[in-house]
């Protein structure tokens, strides 16, 4: 690490002592291991949609021909304004305000729960159209959208492209879930006076968390719903 | 210390960074006539771009030191490692 | 435990259950872990017990047969569907909840703080958490052998389409619930593993070293880098195969454009990382037990750690080796046929260096030393048998036989298993504060020894001869019926080999109570943990010792009292103290 670092690095490290070994506190690192745990969970789900995407010469179903292309870019703007306002708070808590940091973690549950609200009214009208786990139900509109235009709607891998939608979007959604359950808790703790300058450990783990959880959604967002 | 507000990067303008990013994908991915394996790769990349955004500036890996970088980096090449020798099924 | 309470005034009174069931202090939940995966490793030994007489003596009706309900056994005679039930839940069991726990549960959690000079886990709560999720998924995994249908069919591997279609082996809510335990586990794992690794990087007292640090907290620590990036992978497959069997989706299904050959990558992904799990934590313990046998410092401690460190990431590119026969890609396959045999130079690296630390030492044949060597040894035959099946035209000719299973149980019960009956013998003083019977502890080595040979080396000759590793009787084949004999006699040596493990049981639990009790440093050892009065109490030390050396000053010269060891935490002289005091205090 260059000196010219050093001084940006301690200011935007929370000033109580950091442990021996990684130079960081405890909860902190324990919450980047879990991520790099998690980073291996994604990989067996959206690994697994690579390779059965990317391992049959059979057409995919056309960006947006099954999707909600624009509902869920608007999705997608929603989950980083949360992270942006999550950010947000834990530099208002690490300046020393309080009552800025409620206003921001406020905003970041409600901007997460709307997003899974969004997905969850996504998947209901999906399912609706015929878009389910096991393809494309017989019977459906989509079924007979897709018997009409096979290769734009992938007709022959509509199995395994519902199957990998629903369990990578559907995980992800649930990791959003237990990010807002855990900022409502900060939210409350804050609320009952909790957090000082002297020790946000808890708003800046969450955080890591949720900017994680919006990490990965930009990912998915352009491998599942652009290409 | 002296002061109590202290150094944060812009905030708002990783925000507006990544918006435009995100208009520009679904831009490239819908209007534009590029073919399909170059059109998938700008994608990716500026997928991956914005990943970056997030990781260094909101979860702080630009300021953090190489050890604690380590932690996230190590699972990425056993990721890759995994698909790529699952892929090449499709090659055999 | 007056001594406790003389260390630890400030601790105000526990109730029973705080203490000892929802408690969270490191110790204890290591021994929670102790008593629940000794239990597991006995359930499945008593479903080895129906495989071998199966084998041993097909058709006839096994004794206490009687008690099996009529779904599993007819007059006693064990049903063909019972019989892959019971392989399959053989390893599962051995597996996931017995190896697995006993030496990651175990002894990462009560080693880690002790042997570092740390007060508790970096997240005792975490901790906490860790072990009841495992106990719930090992009760699950329980229950699925008693639900309509019973338990998986398709091996402890679960290979698709069979295990992805109830229509193929006929089993549901036994598949459902193997894919529910094996989520709940990987949480388990997962919390457990990033509270070992948090508390390694920053729990170390004093003068802890990253090079000062025992084997076997060097061993735990790749152990739980493995577990914490081996475990989700495993659970996103069991996620998908659950799917597979309750939503329809068609992830295996190549049916529907899914792929069975991805269930085989995804879990072996998971499954070589696993196998070092099983046995590295062992290697760690060994070289703890061999160095303190031998009275020497652990020969090339440095290539030790490195070595470790090699195998844990050669473990991630190797997987492959355990699908030549699944017809994957013919290049991926010498490549990781190349990689499967380069582990074998750090596995003798390690090898070499017990060898070279036993050396003209002044050996000490305790309990725990024997079994430590004995470790050794087996270890050797196992790897041996590893590098023929690296080679893909011998993997292809003795794959899925009986010579497969041979070099599992050679390394799992040969490499892990000895080297836990060592250590449970030489932490024993720790944990519970009473020594266990050497005697008994001799006589059950050498019996476990004997039979354990007679019961596993045969199976290479059965396995070259062409007997299939999941058949479920042998009888059936012309040419496997000269065999015979040799099935009997492997049964019978394996009914014995059960049989001595009665008298180990009976040591552990009389020990509890009757033993002789602990002196503080009973092995005369040099580990931080030797420092405490056994048993450890709460919180472990009132003020973290200062460390000034490393683990293995056996025989240095110039030990004063004219001992033979010198503890880590032992301030000699010339001593320098260490360049800052890093560690908070208790409470902090």
């Amino acid at each position: 690490m260059t000196h010219a670092h050093a001084s940006t690095a301690d200011l935007m490290r929370p000033p109580f002592p950091a442990e021996p070994g990684a130079g960081v506190y405890s909860n902190k690192l324990g919450m980047w291991v879990f991520l790099a745990s998690d980073v291996m969970f994604f990989t067996a789900l959206i690994g697994t949609y690579i390779i059965l995407r990317f391992s049959t010469d059979l057409p995919w179903a056309q960006p947006g021909a099954v999707l909600n292309v624009p509902l869920t870019a608007f999705n997608t703007f929603l989950l980083i304004c949360s992270s942006v306002s999550m950010v947000k708070a834990y530099a208002a808590i690490a300046d020393g305000d309080r009552e800025r940091l409620k206003f921001w973690v406020l905003m970041t549950i409600l901007g997460g729960a709307t997003f899974v609200g969004i997905q969850v009214y996504e998947y209901v009208k999906l399912v609706g159209h015929g878009f389910t786990p096991n393809g494309y139900r017989e019977g459906s509109e989509l079924a007979t959208l897709a018997a009409a235009e096979p290769l734009k709607y992938g007709l022959q891998t509509a199995g395994i492209y519902g199957s990998t939608f629903f369990t990578m979007t559907g995980f992800h959604g649930f990791h959003v879930t237990c990010g807002v359950v855990c900022m409502t808790w900060v939210y409350f703790k804050a609320l009952r006076g909790g957090y000082s300058q002297q020790d946000y450990r808890g708003v800046e783990v969450i955080g890591l968390y949720w900017h994680f959880v919006d990490l990965v959604w930009i990912i998915l967002f352009t491998i599942v719903y652009l290409i | 210390m002296e002061t109590t507000a202290r150094k944060h990067p812009n905030y708002v303008a990783i925000w507006v960074y990544l918006a435009v990013l995100t208009a520009i994908e679904v831009g490239v991915a819908f209007i534009s006539h590029f073919p399909k394996p170059v059109l998938m790769l700008i994608l990716v990349g500026l997928a991956i771009w914005k990943a970056l955004l997030v990781a260094l500036y909101f979860m702080h890996l630009k300021f953090e030191r190489w050890r604690l970088r380590t932690v996230f980096i190590v699972p990425l090449p056993l990721a890759v490692i995994l698909v790529l020798a699952a892929i090449t099924e499709k090659l055999w | 435990m007056t001594s406790v309470a003389a260390v630890h005034t400030h601790d105000a009174p526990m109730s029973f259950w705080r203490k000892y069931v929802f408690s969270t202090d490191h110790k204890i939940i290591g021994i929670q872990f102790l008593f629940v995966s000794l239990f597991f490793l006995l359930v499945g030994g008593l479903l080895a017990m129906q495989i071998r007489w199966q084998l041993g003596f097909p058709g006839q009706p096994m004794p206490g047969g009687g008690i099996l309900p009529e779904t599993m056994a007819s007059e006693g005679i064990l049903l063909p569907e019972y019989y892959v039930q019971l392989v399959s839940m053989h390893g599962t069991f051995m597996v996931f909840f017995a190896i697995m726990p006993l030496l990651v549960g175990v002894y990462a959690n009560f080693l880690i703080p002790l042997k570092l000079g740390a007060h508790d886990m970096a997240f005792p709560r975490i901790n906490m958490a860790s072990f009841w999720t495992a106990f719930l998924a090992g009760l699950i995994m329980l229950a699925s052998l008693f639900v309509p249908e019973g338990a998986i069919r398709s091996g402890w591997t679960n290979y698709v389409p069979l295990a992805a279609r109830p229509d193929y082996s006929g089993v549901t809510w036994g598949q459902i619930l193997w894919c529910i335990s094996i989520v709940v586990l990987g949480l388990s794992s997962v919390l457990g593993s990033l509270n070992y690794i948090t508390t390694v990087i920053n729990h170390r007292a004093p003068g802890m070293t990253w090079f000062r640090m025992p084997l076997s907290v060097w061993a735990l620590f790749i152990t739980a880098i493995l577990g914490v990036l081996a475990l989700p992978v495993l659970q996103g497959a069991a996620i998908m195969l659950l799917f597979d069997q309750t939503l329809g989706t068609h992830f295996f299904d190549p049916l529907e454009g899914g792929q069975a050959l991805l269930w085989q990558h995804l879990f072996w992904f998971f499954g070589h990382p696993e196998v070092y799990i099983l046995i590295l934590p062992a290697m760690g313990m060994v070289s703890d037990m061999i160095a303190n046998g031998s009275r020497k410092p652990i020969f090339g401690y440095h290539s030790m750690v490195f070595a470790i460190i090699a195998i844990g990431f050669l473990g991630w590119i190797v997987w492959g080796h355990h699908m030549f026969m699944s017809g994957m890609n013919p290049t991926l396959g010498s490549s990781f046929m190349i990689s499967t045999l380069v582990i074998a130079v750090p596995s003798a690296i390690k090898t070499f260096n017990w060898m070279g630390t036993m050396w003209r030492g002044n050996l000490r044949f305790h309990v725990p030393m024997l079994n430590a060597v004995a470790f050794v040894a087996m270890f050797v035959i196992g790897g041996l048998s590893g590098v023929f099946m690296a080679a893909t035209p011998v993997d292809m000719f003795i794959h899925d036989t009986y010579f497969i299973v041979a070099h599992i149980h050679y390394v799992l019960f040969g490499g892990s298993l000895f080297a836990l009956f060592g250590a449970i013998t030489f932490w024993y003083p720790k944990m519970f504060g009473r020594m266990m019977n050497q005697r008994w502890g001799k006589i059950h080595f050498w019996l476990t020894f004997v039979f354990y040979n007679l019961t596993f080396f045969p199976m290479h000759n059965l396995g070259m001869a062409g007997h299939m590793r999941r058949i479920y009787d042998p009888t059936q084949y012309e040419f496997l019926r000269p065999l015979q004999p040799l099935n009997e006699f492997i049964s019978i040596s394996a009914f014995a080999l059960f049989a001595v493990q009665l008298i180990f049981a009976a040591n552990f639990l009389l020990s509890l109570w009757k033993g002789e009790k602990a002196p503080q440093n009973p092995w005369e050892d040099n580990g931080l943990e030797w420092s405490l009065p056994s048993p450890a109490p709460h919180g472990n030390w009132e003020r973290v010792p200062t460390v000034y050396r490393g683990p293995y000053e056996f025989s240095a010269p110039g030990t004063p009292g004219g001992r033979d060891y010198l503890p880590q935490y032992e301030r000699l002289p010339t001593d320098r103290e260490p360049a800052a005091a890093l560690a908070p205090a208790l409470g902090d």
